[in-house]
């Protein structure tokens, strides 16, 4: 390409972008706002804990707790029970 | 004076600023380096923090700052005469405008994409942040008021304004489907919309508000200050995608193609002033000093331009080298936007009397006589080309305003969510906006509003570079450039807003109102004086700033010695 071409074709890009930044970059920055913060809410949702905001486990914890409740003192029992060799004999 | 010369003015105030004057505050000032890693490099997210070029930051800037304040202030200026105004826009965007446009891109850019909350908070003191927050609310809701007055006198003062910007609208909310729902190929949406605008501008023609209205509502300013603020309430409120955004997209072509034909029908018309080139120094809104400069605000300069460097443009610069065109560039295309207002005003008009009787109407009127009469030039019909362009004044006045509307009710929610939760609701927010501006619309003598808007417009500037030079000082950088603009908008500003909110106050106090005046006299005078207190505020806490560093300079001095 020529000089000149490579000029005329640098001026029309330079307009081309100019009208693309009157009239849509704007919508193009709020796109990837909108983006941004569904993925940042995702992010905080599932590492919420890395910045001291725990929140998926006790939520999965809260949802299971009616079915669980019934059954939470033998499981601590038993969790928490001293063991030893002789437990495998019976 | 002949037009031409006029523009041909401008053209070499802008070339010697812009290749000159900013090219050595660029260069050897700030040290523009383009090795130097820019905000938008290292904090890239792909969201805010985005590397861009700076084509397309020249056209962003541009729509983002060109609103109605650079049309309508020459409007009403050209009333001291057009030479004071000429003066003020050459020499105010060749000392100031460029300077703070150029400034506050560089001093966000070098203190990683930082916005002037943090800056203030950093540089002069904790309380200042909180000064500026308060500032730039009522300085907001001086914008709505301001540029609805504008939309209001439209409206009524161009019949075509109503039915051109309704199918605008529609076309607006046909793009925002097009584009984000059907996944429209986005040259197709952009042909069918802008044409449907288009089309709006000439029905507009054949069916003015009278004819469908009548003539008592068609003058109506409630229905129409109603109309403009339903407008902002759905912008506000309905998501982005759906309403503001595609409006705005379309509204920039129609408002792009008027300006770019309307230059072209100048040169080709190359009307002489008709208007005296000075008048008097005092005029029934005021007194040349200190009115007539922060009645032209955004054509010479403007606080508003300090807020879209600072917190959009500078976190997008992808070099160094790009803060000189984008931001100084700009705001010179900006003046030249302002020197076709001055034209408009100066020449379509055969006497002092016939601009009279218009601006009586509302500076719509004059714009879109002007854009008329400019494009009439390339064949467009009057009557079609006064469409045209009441449609373009009201669309850079209602763009800026939904982003302000927007902006207050996020706002509200954040200030006054402690009080009662029930300010969290957006439509409340947005409510509560919507109605003080509503109020200040319908109340008061608008061209106090405006000047009133100007004077805090202005004062953010002075208050932008204030911010500038306590950074320029406090890394040793001489600062004289930012320094002395800075004093002259404060003292100008500070003068101004109290002589025009005395001059409410007391016709107040005298009993000199009544009624809907008592009430927009009184608003507008208080918000002016809570804006001239808060300026006063961070005016000392600057100076305790700028003292500290001027401390911390001479003491470095003295231990080299």
């Amino acid at each position: 390409m020529s000089d000149d071409e490579k000029k005329k074709s640098g001026f029309f890009q330079a307009v081309k972008e100019f009208v693309y930044g009157v009239a849509a970059h704007d919508s193009a920055r709020f796109a990837l706002k909108t983006r941004a913060s569904m993925e940042h809410l995702f992010i905080l949702i599932t590492m919420g804990d890395m910045l001291g905001v725990p929140i998926l486990p006790p939520y999965y914890s809260l949802r299971l707790l009616p079915y669980v409740v019934p059954q939470i003192s033998t499981w601590k029992r038993r969790m928490l029970r001293e063991k030893d060799l002789t437990d495998s004999l019976a | 004076m002949n037009a031409v010369t006029v523009l041909v003015l401008g053209f070499v105030v802008a070339f010697v600023g812009y290749r000159y004057y900013a090219k050595y505050i660029d260069s050897k000032i700030i040290k523009a380096d383009p090795k130097r890693t820019t905000p938008a490099k290292m904090y890239m997210d792909g969201v805010e923090f985005m590397p861009t070029s700076k084509n397309i930051l020249f056209g962003y800037q541009f729509k983002s700052i060109a609103g109605a304040a650079p049309i309508i202030g020459p409007i009403i200026a050209i009333q001291w005469g057009w030479l004071p105004a000429l003066i003020w826009i050459l020499g105010g965007a060749f000392f100031i405008g460029w300077v703070q446009d150029y400034s506050s891109a560089a001093i966000s850019m070098r203190n990683e994409g930082a916005s002037f909350g943090g800056l203030s908070h950093k540089l002069i003191s904790p309380r200042a942040r909180i000064i500026l927050l308060a500032f730039i609310y009522f300085y907001l809701l001086l914008i709505a008021g301001a540029f609805g007055n504008v939309v209001v006198s439209t409206a009524i003062g161009l019949k075509a304004a109503p039915m051109a910007w309704l199918f605008l609208t529609i076309a607006g909310v046909l793009a925002g489907q097009m584009i984000y729902r059907w996944r429209s190929d986005i040259i197709l949406t952009t042909a069918v919309t802008v044409v449907i605008a288009l089309v709006g501008i000439w029905l507009g023609t054949i069916a003015p508000s009278d004819k469908i209205l009548g003539t008592e509502l068609s003058n109506s300013r409630v229905l129409w200050a109603i109309a403009a603020f339903v407008f902002c309430y759905f912008a506000a409120v309905l998501p982005i995608w759906r309403f503001a955004l595609p409006v705005n997209y379309v509204a920039s072509y129609i408002v792009f193609l008027g300006l770019f034909f309307g230059i072209i029908g100048v040169f080709i018309i190359h009307p002489n002033f008709t208007l005296p080139a000075y008048t008097d120094f005092s005029i029934k809104v005021g007194p040349l000093w200190p009115i007539m400069f922060v009645t032209i605000a955004c054509g010479a300069v403007s606080g508003w331009h300090s807020i879209v460097s600072s917190s959009g443009t500078a976190r997008q610069l992808e070099n160094e080298l790009d803060a000189r065109p984008v931001g100084a560039g700009v705001m010179f295309v900006e003046m030249m936007l302002a020197l076709f207002a001055l034209i408009i005003a100066g020449t379509i008009y055969a006497s002092p009397v016939e601009y009279g009787a218009a601006i009586a109407k509302g500076p719509g009127v004059i714009f879109a006589g002007g854009v008329a009469k400019f494009m009439g030039a390339l064949g467009l019909p009057l009557n079609l080309g006064n469409s045209y362009g009441s449609v373009m004044m009201v669309v850079l006045a209602v763009t800026i305003m939904q982003l302000v509307i927007r902006f207050m009710r996020v706002a509200t929610s954040e200030l006054l969510s402690d009080i009662s939760p029930v300010f969290r609701n957006a439509h409340v927010g947005t409510f509560i906006a919507c109605l003080l501006g509503m109020i200040l619309v319908l109340t008061g003598w608008w061209q106090y509003l405006w000047v009133l808007f100007g004077g805090a417009n202005q004062l953010m500037a002075s208050l932008a570079l204030l911010l500038v030079t306590a950074w320029l000082m406090s890394e040793g950088k001489p600062a004289a450039w930012t320094f002395y603009p800075m004093i002259f908008m404060f003292i100008t500003t500070i003068a101004a807003l109290l002589y025009t909110s005395y001059s409410l106050l007391q016709k107040v106090v005298s009993g000199a109102v009544k009624g809907e005046a008592l009430v927009g006299n009184t608003l507008m005078g208080l918000v002016g004086l809570f804006l001239v207190a808060a300026a006063l505020i961070l005016g000392v806490e600057g100076i305790k700033a700028l003292n500290r560093y001027k401390v911390i300079k001479a003491q470095a001095a003295t231990a080299k010695v």
